[in-house]
């Protein structure tokens, strides 16, 4: 019993001496040495502007960093704000685990970009902090070996073909495949198909959401010459291996992120780089767009206080640091888009068209299961004996049996 | 059944093994050679006959990423794991093989129950009673569960029934307590038997990928294998620094398997290492 | 005497504990749990709904393939593993000098850790890579983007590295049956002028019936339960997908479906079960199955 009474003391005396101050959990992914001091510093800033606020940092990784989030909700140990990637939102918001920031940010929207990728029902759930997209890299030196000007770019879908076409046929000889083609990866294989489906004008569901279209006929016409590429010019491997092959000079075309641009400086390489937007049947065609996002728990007891953080995290200046060590392309602040580290780099460039040239998935909290219907379509079609319109036809089907559940 | 063979039956013979030993350590040594090669250098099987050798890779795993760390997680979860097996076993085997009633019966039947069972139908729940136990992401996720075992048991069991129980009785007229005999008079006789599933447990953790996969999620929790396994996943990391992680997983192994070879050998014919 | 019961009774009870918290437990948690919809996302808990996870799973396509796969994978690597080791066993169980190397060397990739060896064959099986060269100099079908990229060849090239893996270990079992065979019996077939070939299908066969069953019951319950290899070589792409690879994707990759996933482990369980019976009931009878 007085065991119990001292205990009980204890744990008074020190909520009092904690309740003037608040500690913040905040969990994120950003471990790479690059960005990491970054994120430290940035912390450091913020507690010594609020130094009745300790923030404390749990870093995630991107193998198991969704899971360890679903466990700490469901625990009830989770953090008070948490970085989430644009497609996991929908989940967290539908089982009421994030809380709804619309009153809160609602009027701030200006200033930034990705909002509809945090909008679910009507509600915003996270404030976008660093988006990305994908666009076309081109090896100069294959384009002009294959006989094109030397600042010549594809602005068509058929100009686009021509060119992968043309350095196949140039290069295979010497071990250089005209396109560089993802092999089934889980989460990876359909954010390159995507573009080529939203470019056909084909869409996942009709504008209200009531039906899946997945296998309408320009859907079947991208599949269709996706897999063209893929079985005629395709270098087929991981996404790691097809950059690799991409800057050995081994690949000409690829779709790919800003972390290329990361890579080929980090690492000193030497290519011939070109880059454009994701062409269409017209200029430009839709590209994949996603985004790392802050919110906040809905159990988390200093909502202000996190507001106050998430806020100064994803402030232009802050933004800009940020991307400047990742040499992430794509902030979400339109005021750091302007600085001219971006607008003197023609590649960031390219990145910064491109975003407002992109689509993202739909917000769902199905959307793990939808995203898997979709991969194993283009799988069927890739590397199964699946015909591009059966595939599609078959995961419509499933899509639209998830979505009546 | 020695029998005479002619000289081109045995040469015949040698041919054969030593094909099949090409195939059976071939990966092995390919692992090695790539693991020994500069990073910058393009894999072709004609990188086996290269000569070139850096232990680069080696460095760069424990400088850049957390090795050290998952070997320690691997070796401390092996070693714990494997000291709980020699201690819990030999005690249950003893009781075992000493006594015979419907609770020592019982026993037995249970532990040949989960000798049969497939651990597959245990993931789920598992992961739950660590997860609500508070134990999930914890050394302890990775100790308790595996910390007795029935193969150790069975083995313990077999052979204490291969020693007569003479000693024992004598120290019991002697006044010396049950625990006293089971750690001064059964351990030291039962060393052949605590050496065979000792090296047996140590192997099996040591390798062990499935429940330290899924009862962690910190990289700072990851064992080799799981390491090495997530690596792979990785978007940065090439074929040099992943056999090198490969080639520190099996080494331990290797060196334990030329030592203790009879002893893993004859655990594994009794129905050892469950991979 | 007293003392002696109850000290008894304390030395077991680690076992006790064990099992009844880490296998009889939940063993009854898990077929519960596979009779309710029970996910880790969902804020309601666990809610009874009778069979319908079984329902569902047999109109589910991923489970029916994942299941097709499985048995691909086990009627597949079965045969093959134990006629390799029981050739292997043949091979070195004469005498002959420097034999214990080589059953050592034969049984080496056992020992290895499952994660490595996945490792390096995810390299050997590259487009390019070791195995391609290989059998392109035998004049066989490459796969042009490897084969663990291809969903015709990937799932039996894992098959192909767990017999290489496994080969060592059913060969070491196969030995020490060969060796509880007495000489006697070889020595009175000479007498009797039998071949060797005789001696082989009429006295080490029938002989190696109970090693035989031993290891077609162990290969097979763990043969069922593939999960590592897929996970580190094709993440269960390319058609690779097993019940076990299943039951951790629904289970606890990004979905949580915890009721689902246990019921998808019990179907395993039964067919296991089922299976390990069959074999003992068709070996067990007297009549030659070779």
């Amino acid at each position: 019993m007085k065991r119990v009474l001292i205990l009980a003391i204890v744990v008074l005396l020190a909520g009092a001496t904690v309740s003037a101050e608040t500690t913040l959990e905040w969990w994120q992914f950003w471990t790479d040495p690059a960005v990491k001091p970054v994120i430290d510093s940035i912390v450091t800033e913020f507690e010594s502007a609020h130094p009745d606020i300790n923030v404390n940092v749990t870093d995630l990784t991107w193998s198991n960093g969704h899971e360890k989030i679903v466990i700490g909700f469901a625990s009830g140990r989770g953090p008070d704000v948490v970085e989430l990637g644009s497609d996991w939102i929908a989940q967290f918001a539908a089982s009421g685990q994030i809380a709804d920031l619309t009153d809160d940010l609602g009027a701030d929207t200006a200033g930034f970009q990705g909002w509809d990728m945090a909008t679910y029902e009507g509600a915003i759930y996270a404030r976008p902090w660093i988006l990305g997209t994908r666009v076309v890299f081109l090896n100069r030196d294959h384009l002009t070996l294959a006989g094109f000007d030397t600042t010549w770019l594809p602005v068509s879908f058929a100009q686009f073909y021509d060119a992968i076409h043309r350095i196949d046929s140039a290069g295979r000889s010497q071990g250089i495949y005209g396109w560089g083609s993802n092999t089934a990866e889980k989460h990876r294989l359909y954010k390159k198909f995507l573009p080529f489906f939203w470019s056909y004008g084909a869409q996942i569901f009709t504008d209200d959401r009531e039906y899946c279209v997945l296998s309408s006929l320009m859907a079947v016409e991208a599949l269709k010459q996706y897999k063209k590429l893929h079985d005629l010019y395709g270098y087929v491997d991981s996404q790691r291996g097809i950059e690799d092959a991409f800057l050995n000079g081994n690949v000409g075309v690829i779709l790919s992120g800003d972390w290329l641009l990361k890579r080929i400086e980090l690492e000193d390489r030497d290519i011939n780089l070109a880059s454009t937007l994701f062409p269409g049947p017209q200029y430009p065609g839709r590209s994949f767009k996603g985004g790392e996002f802050l919110a906040i728990s809905e159990m988390s007891d200093h909502r202000e206080e996190a507001l106050t953080f998430i806020e100064f995290v994803t402030s232009p200046e802050n933004q800009l640091r940020f991307c400047k060590a990742n040499r992430s392309a794509n902030p979400s602040s339109l005021t750091a888009q302007q600085d001219a580290y971006f607008q003197d780099n023609i590649h960031l460039q390219t990145f910064i068209k491109q975003i407002q040239f992109a689509k993202h998935p739909p917000v769902d909290p199905d959307w793990v299961y939808i995203e898997d219907e979709i991969e194993q379509a283009v799988e069927d079609a890739l590397f199964g004996d699946g015909l591009p319109a059966t595939a599609l036809l078959k995961a419509q089907q499933q899509i639209s049996e998830i979505m009546e559940q | 059944m020695v029998r005479s063979r002619s000289i081109v039956g045995s040469i015949v013979h040698y041919v054969v093994l030593v094909a099949i030993l090409a195939v059976m350590v071939g990966p092995l040594v390919w692992m090695a050679r790539v693991a020994l090669l500069d990073k910058t250098a393009t894999l072709s099987p004609d990188s086996l006959l290269s000569t070139a050798v850096t232990l680069q890779n080696f460095i760069d795993l424990f400088t850049q990423s957390g090795m050290a760390r998952y070997m320690f997680n691997s070796l401390f979860v092996a070693v714990a794991v494997t000291v709980g097996n020699i201690i819990f076993c030999v005690m249950v085997g003893w009781v075992l093989a000493r006594h015979r009633s419907w609770f020592t019966r019982l026993l037995f039947v249970s532990v040949v129950i989960v000798l049969m069972i497939p651990v597959h139908i245990v993931i789920i729940p598992l992961y739950l009673i660590c997860l609500k136990g508070g134990i999930y992401d914890t050394y302890w996720a990775l100790i308790l569960p595996f910390l007795i075992n029935p193969i150790g048991i069975f083995l313990a069991r077999q052979y204490i029934e291969t020693i007569p129980p003479s000693m024992e009785e004598a120290a019991r007229v002697d006044g010396a307590s049950e625990a006293r005999i089971l750690f001064t008079i059964v351990m030291p006789m039962a060393k052949p038997a605590i050496a065979v599933l000792g090296v047996l447990a140590f192997i099996t953790n040591w390798n062990s990928f499935l429940f330290p996969f899924i009862l962690t999620s910190s990289e700072s929790m990851r064992t080799l294998p799981v390491a090495l396994a997530m690596l792979q996943g990785h978007q940065a990391i090439d074929w040099q620094h992943l056999m090198a992680g490969s080639t520190l997983a099996v080494l331990p192994v290797l060196a334990l398997f030329f030592i203790m070879q009879r002893q893993i050998v004859s655990g594994v014919t009794a129905g050892g290492i469950k991979q | 005497m007293t003392s002696r019961r109850l000290s008894r009774f304390l030395f077991a009870s680690p076992w006790v504990l064990s099992f009844v918290i880490f296998w009889a437990f939940p063993l009854l948690y898990s077929l519960w749990m596979g009779f309710t919809d029970y996910r880790l996302l969902s804020r309601s808990g666990p809610e009874w709904v009778g069979f319908d996870n079984y329902v569902a799973l047999f109109s589910d396509s991923d489970f029916l393939n994942s299941l097709k796969n499985t048995f691909i994978f086990v009627i597949g690597t079965i045969p093959v593993t134990t006629v390799i080791a029981l050739a292997l066993a043949l091979l070195v169980n004469r005498e002959f000098k420097g034999r214990g190397i080589f059953r050592s060397a034969y049984f080496l990739p056992w020992v290895t850790s499952m994660v490595v060896v996945a490792l390096i064959f995810t390299n050997l099986f590259q487009r390019g890579g070791y195995i391609a060269l290989l059998a392109q100099m035998v004049g066989l079908d490459v796969p042009t983007h490897g084969f663990l990229y291809d969903s015709s060849t990937a799932l039996y090239s894992i098959m192909a590295m767990d017999v290489w893996m496994a080969v060592g270990y059913y060969m070491l079992i196969f030995l020490a049956g060969l060796k509880a065979i007495p000489d006697e019996l070889y020595e009175a077939a000479e007498i009797s002028g039998a071949s060797s070939l005789r001696q082989f299908f009429t006295i080490t066969l029938p002989l190696l019936r109970p090693v035989a069953l031993f290891i077609l019951v162990i290969n097979s319950i763990k043969s069922f339960q593939v999960f590592v290899e897929i996970f580190v070589m094709t993440k269960g792409k390319f058609d690779t997908s097993t019940v076990v690879y299943f039951i951790y994707e629904t289970g606890l990759q990004t979905q949580f479906k915890f009721g689902y996933a246990s019921a998808a482990a019990y179907v395993l369980f039964v067919i296991i079960g089922l299976f390990s019976l069959l074999q003992f009931t068709v070996i067990r009878r007297r009549q030659p199955l070779w």
